[in-house]
């Protein structure tokens, strides 16, 4: 109840506001801090240990209970202290294929003392721990699972501590406009992409079945079985796996209207896979999808383009 | 919201801290509550330990709901009541050692460790002494330091000085609030509610009856009884009879305090000098106070009898501090009334028949009561031995025992007896019981009265002299009064017999100067009361009018003192820090520009210093020397903190002419 109203009052004072530009400076102003549940308690025995020492003339229960306050309220600076000064940049947010995990990454730099146990957390999320040092900034990675493909948006974040003593729980908000793509989950069931071409460029080698054998190559781990030279391995040599070279010249168009499935979705899948596919046999290849083409190409950069492009179709284009 | 802590809640580590806090703090209860509380107590933890240790099964909740039936009921048993200090504090602990035994949440690792915060108050209700509060302040440094490895967070266990460092600084930086609270929080008179029975237990001292035995066990004690401190001369050792309970009442073996009585009054004649003294007594939860024979006023809260006992109101379960007038030379009671003469003469002649025939011929053949007494006094000198350890008496006439076979006695057996055979003779006589003598600490020119310094002796009373002071046992051992019970009896204990062998009284001094500083804990610490805050408030110039009053200025001082310490702490990280080296350079710069030799804001150093050298060739050496400190600190590997003090030293001391 009491995380309530404190998410209420927090989100009447930070009204949704527009990203913020990095980096981010936590000063005196943007932190708050309230006692948490143990803070509470601890006031509960303090008020305890005052009524015994009073009932008892105890003074040295006098000096105790007055001690442990002074210590509470010396800790609420501390654990403002904490956070005070703290500077926040947007760290690398991966893309990655819908059913995986995102790692929203924010850097954190303390240029003048260290910070102990500082937390953030999205709403609804695990906090995620980190001390951060004069030695260097720190990177947070808060994993979010990303369900569907599209953009997905890291949103407001609370950085938080409670360090040294649990008693205060000292927190602010943020938010870079973090975003991370998600790629379409590619159908590992739809096979190799239809060997035509809308482009006109027939002499195009066909891929399917009957690659050229090139070299053999050192097993990578995810090679599929078919692909290991079960001969070699005979031989007694290591394990191996064969490399089909095909034809460098032929362009592949993977084309929205030869994937068939039975909905939008399951077709952005199903050339997801095929680009995957395509891009690891070597070969040149296109996209083209309703209202978005892009043009032949080869390599880890156009593949991102490809399935950026995939991942956004429908979306609003990127701002 | 969730616990807010990652993983590992329940770290091994951090449980097996929590678990060694909690020994530490529960270990001086070991020896005052009963043996198995101890038990169970190092039980439940040791078991708790190999839980968190070999990462084992919790206890099942069943076990542990029937585990704390058992010790309530067992607390039960022992005491017949759940409530009161023993009862209470034993349940406390038995309490604790269960919620450690199924901590499984970090909300219940919490609890635990505020749970630790209350048995360290239960340590001062047993006691406060300096090394027991040194001691409790190590366990809240325990505590706390648990408590922050416990809010440390990220995966790693943090390290011994992670854990004690900052909850020494919270600790450190928590103390001078804590001492404007000690000082200014208004002080109140009494209990808010009703003390269980045994709040105060074992306060040793004397009783309301003496029975042949009962003081010379309190003789092996050294405990201080009270300390005084003499205002003006100190009156002669063999005068410094300390009067407690007078027993009247006397059933064969047993002499009583009389359960009812009348007021005393001091109108009695007297000499013209007092001695003027403060007596600080120590708790003994009986409603006597002390002073010298005979008290001259009444201290505030007390109430004085016709046997010139002081009574205080209240019983004395604190520590008090009185101030006194005695007079030593005085004439009390002249008149004796019917009633008090009858209690003065009475006594059971059923028992000790050879004792109270003694007292009768010696009446038959003696002229008067004086010569009675003289008789006694001889008798007691010729034959008898002064020993702590006499022979037990055990019949039912222990006087006539003592009399005619052992006659080997301590100053009850010599009180007793004699006011005995006085009574037999006819001659009005009571017991005073109390303290003779003390031991003077050099060091404070305080007197300390032990409990060793017990005693007991007889007043007479004579017709036209009124009560008159006889203690027989000096007549045995003349030394025992002059010289104090050491002198007596030789050393007692350890500690006197080191002190006996201790030539340079290297020990002898020590002991005194603890004990000097132990009478100013006990004055300004522990005995820091209403009174006593109002008298060292108004020495400081405040006006401490009533609790309101009180509450202002300890706002005023707490947010003052508050903010020094929080303004200390934030004034360290201010952003803008500025860089020493930094500072020390344009000081230099100004002195320059003071002196006609402005640097141009474009001018480096270097450039500038070659000015100065041209322009001041006197100080020439000093700019070069500052000059390269300043470019070594900004531009170079920098600066030592030594050399940086050595730097801002040379440019305090730059004077360009």
């Amino acid at each position: 109840m009491l995380a309530d109203i404190r998410q209420s009052v927090a989100d009447w004072i930070f009204r949704a506001r527009a990203p913020e530009p990095p980096p981010v400076t936590l000063v005196q102003r943007r932190i708050f801090i309230l006692p948490t549940r143990q803070g509470y308690l601890f006031a509960a025995v303090l008020l305890v240990l005052l009524l015994g020492s009073i009932n008892y003339a105890l003074s040295l229960g006098f000096v105790l209970t007055f001690l442990l306050a002074a210590m509470g309220s010396v800790a609420m600076l501390h654990t403002w202290r904490n956070l005070a000064h703290l500077k926040l940049r947007p760290g690398r947010c991966d893309p990655v294929f819908a059913g995986d995990t995102v790692q929203f990454r924010v850097v954190l730099e303390a240029p003048a003392r260290e910070r102990f146990a500082v937390a953030i957390r999205r709403r609804g999320d695990d906090p995620v721990f980190a001390d951060v040092g004069p030695a260097g900034p720190a990177v947070v990675a808060l994993p979010v699972a990303a369900t569907r493909r599209g953009r997905l948006r890291c949103g407001r974040l609370e950085i938080f501590t409670r360090y040294p003593v649990g008693l205060f729980h000292a927190w602010s908000y943020f938010d870079f406009g973090l975003a991370a793509i998600v790629y379409p989950r590619p159908d590992p069931a739809a096979g190799l992409p239809p060997n035509q071409s809308r482009a006109g460029d027939d002499e195009g080698i066909p891929v399917a079945g009957d690659e050229d054998f090139a070299f053999l190559r050192a097993y990578r781990p995810g090679d599929p079985p078919r692909q290991i030279a079960w001969k070699a391995l005979a031989r007694g040599d290591d394990l191996l796996s064969k490399e089909f070279q095909a034809s460098a010249s032929a362009e592949l168009w993977l084309d929205w209207l030869d994937a068939r499935a039975p909905d939008p979705e399951s077709r952005l899948s199903v050339l997801a896979h095929w680009v995957l596919e395509t891009e690891r046999l070597g070969q040149s290849y296109g996209l083209r999808l309703p209202g978005a083409v892009i043009a032949p190409g080869r390599g880890e950069a156009h593949r991102a383009r490809c399935l950026e492009a995939l991942a956004l179709h429908g979306e609003e284009s990127a701002p | 919201m969730s616990g807010g802590l990652p993983n590992a809640a329940l770290d091994v580590r951090n449980v097996l801290w929590l678990l060694a806090s909690m020994a530490f703090v529960v270990a001086p209860h070991a020896a005052r509550l009963p043996p198995w509380v101890g038990a169970f107590f190092a039980a439940m933890l040791a078991w708790r330990g190999w839980i968190a240790w070999r990462a084992g099964r919790h206890a099942p909740r069943a076990l542990v709901l029937l585990l704390t039936a058992g010790a309530v009921a067992a607390t039960f048993v022992s005491y017949g009541r759940i409530m009161g200090r023993d009862a209470g504090t034993t349940l406390l602990v038995l309490m604790a050692a269960l919620k450690l035994l199924e901590m499984k949440t970090s909300r219940e690792v919490v609890l635990s460790i505020h749970l630790g915060f209350v048995l360290v108050m239960t340590n001062f209700l047993y006691s406060q002494s300096i090394p027991m509060g040194f001691y409790m302040l190590a366990c809240v440094w325990l505590f706390v330091a648990t408590l922050v490895g416990y809010h440390r967070g990220t995966g790693r266990a943090p390290t011994l000085r992670e854990r004690f460092v900052p909850s020494g600084m919270l600790l450190a930086q928590a103390v001078p609030l804590m001492l404007v609270f000690f000082i200014l929080f208004p002080r109140m008179q009494g209990p808010l509610w009703a003390l269980p029975q045994d709040a105060h237990a074992g306060l040793s001292g004397l009783s309301e009856s003496m029975t042949p035995g009962n003081i010379s066990t309190l003789i092996q004690s050294e405990a201080v009884a009270f300390r005084v401190q003499f205002d003006g001369d100190i009156p002669p050792y063999g005068a410094l009879y300390w009067r407690g309970p007078v027993l009247w009442n006397f059933d064969g073996r047993t002499w009583r305090m009389p359960e009812f009585t009348i007021a005393g009054s001091l109108d009695y004649a007297r000499a013209e000098r007092p001695v003027r003294y403060a007596v600080t007594v120590e708790p003994h939860g009986k409603h006597w106070l002390f002073s010298l024979d005979v008290p001259g006023e009444v201290p505030r809260g007390a109430g004085l009898r016709h046997d010139l006992q002081l009574r205080a109101i209240r019983p004395v379960d604190a520590r008090r501090r009185y101030d006194m007038v005695s007079y030593l030379d005085y004439r009390y009671g002249l008149h004796l009334p019917a009633a008090f003469r009858r209690m003065a003469l009475a006594f059971d002649d059923r028992h000790n028949p050879r004792t109270i025939a003694l007292g009768r011929r010696w009446a038959a053949e003696s002229a008067g009561p004086v010569e009675v007494v003289n008789r006694a006094l001889a008798y007691f000198n010729a034959r008898f031995t002064y020993t702590l350890e006499p022979p037990l008496l055990s019949s039912d006439d222990p006087y006539d025992e003592f009399l005619f076979d052992t006659r080997r006695g301590f100053c009850e057996h010599y009180a007793g007896s004699f006011a005995l055979i006085m009574r037999a003779a006819g001659i009005p006589a009571r017991i005073v019981t109390g303290y003779q003598g003390g031991e003077m600490n050099p060091l404070n020119h305080e007197l300390i009265v032990r409990q060793a310094d017990a005693h007991a002796w007889v007043e007479v009373w004579l017709e036209g002299r009124g009560w008159v002071r006889v203690d027989p046992t000096s007549v045995v051992s003349p030394t025992r009064i002059d010289g104090g019970i050491n002198a007596a009896l030789g050393p007692i204990g350890v500690i006197p017999t080191l002190i006996a062998a201790d030539r340079l009284h290297v020990l002898a001094n020590l002991r005194y100067a603890w004990d000097a500083l132990n009478s100013q804990w006990n004055q300004w610490v522990l005995g820091y009361n209403v009174d006593r805050q109002r008298q060292f408030l108004e020495s400081l110039g405040l006006a401490v009018g009533d609790w309101k009053r009180l509450g202002l200025w300890l706002a005023v001082a707490s947010v003052a003192v508050g903010g020094l310490v929080g303004l200390g702490l934030v004034l360290r990280d201010l952003p803008g820090r500025r860089d020493p080296a930094v500072v020390a350079w344009e000081r230099y710069c100004a002195k320059l520009a003071a002196a006609g030799l402005a640097r141009q804001p474009w001018e480096g150093p270097l450039d500038f210093l070659a000015r100065v050298e041209a322009a001041h060739p006197a100080v020439a050496d000093e700019a070069r020397g500052i000059t390269a400190d300043y470019v070594q600190a900004r531009y170079g590997a920098g600066l030592g903190r030594g050399a940086l003090r050595a730097l801002q030293a040379r440019v305090r001391r730059f004077r360009p002419a």
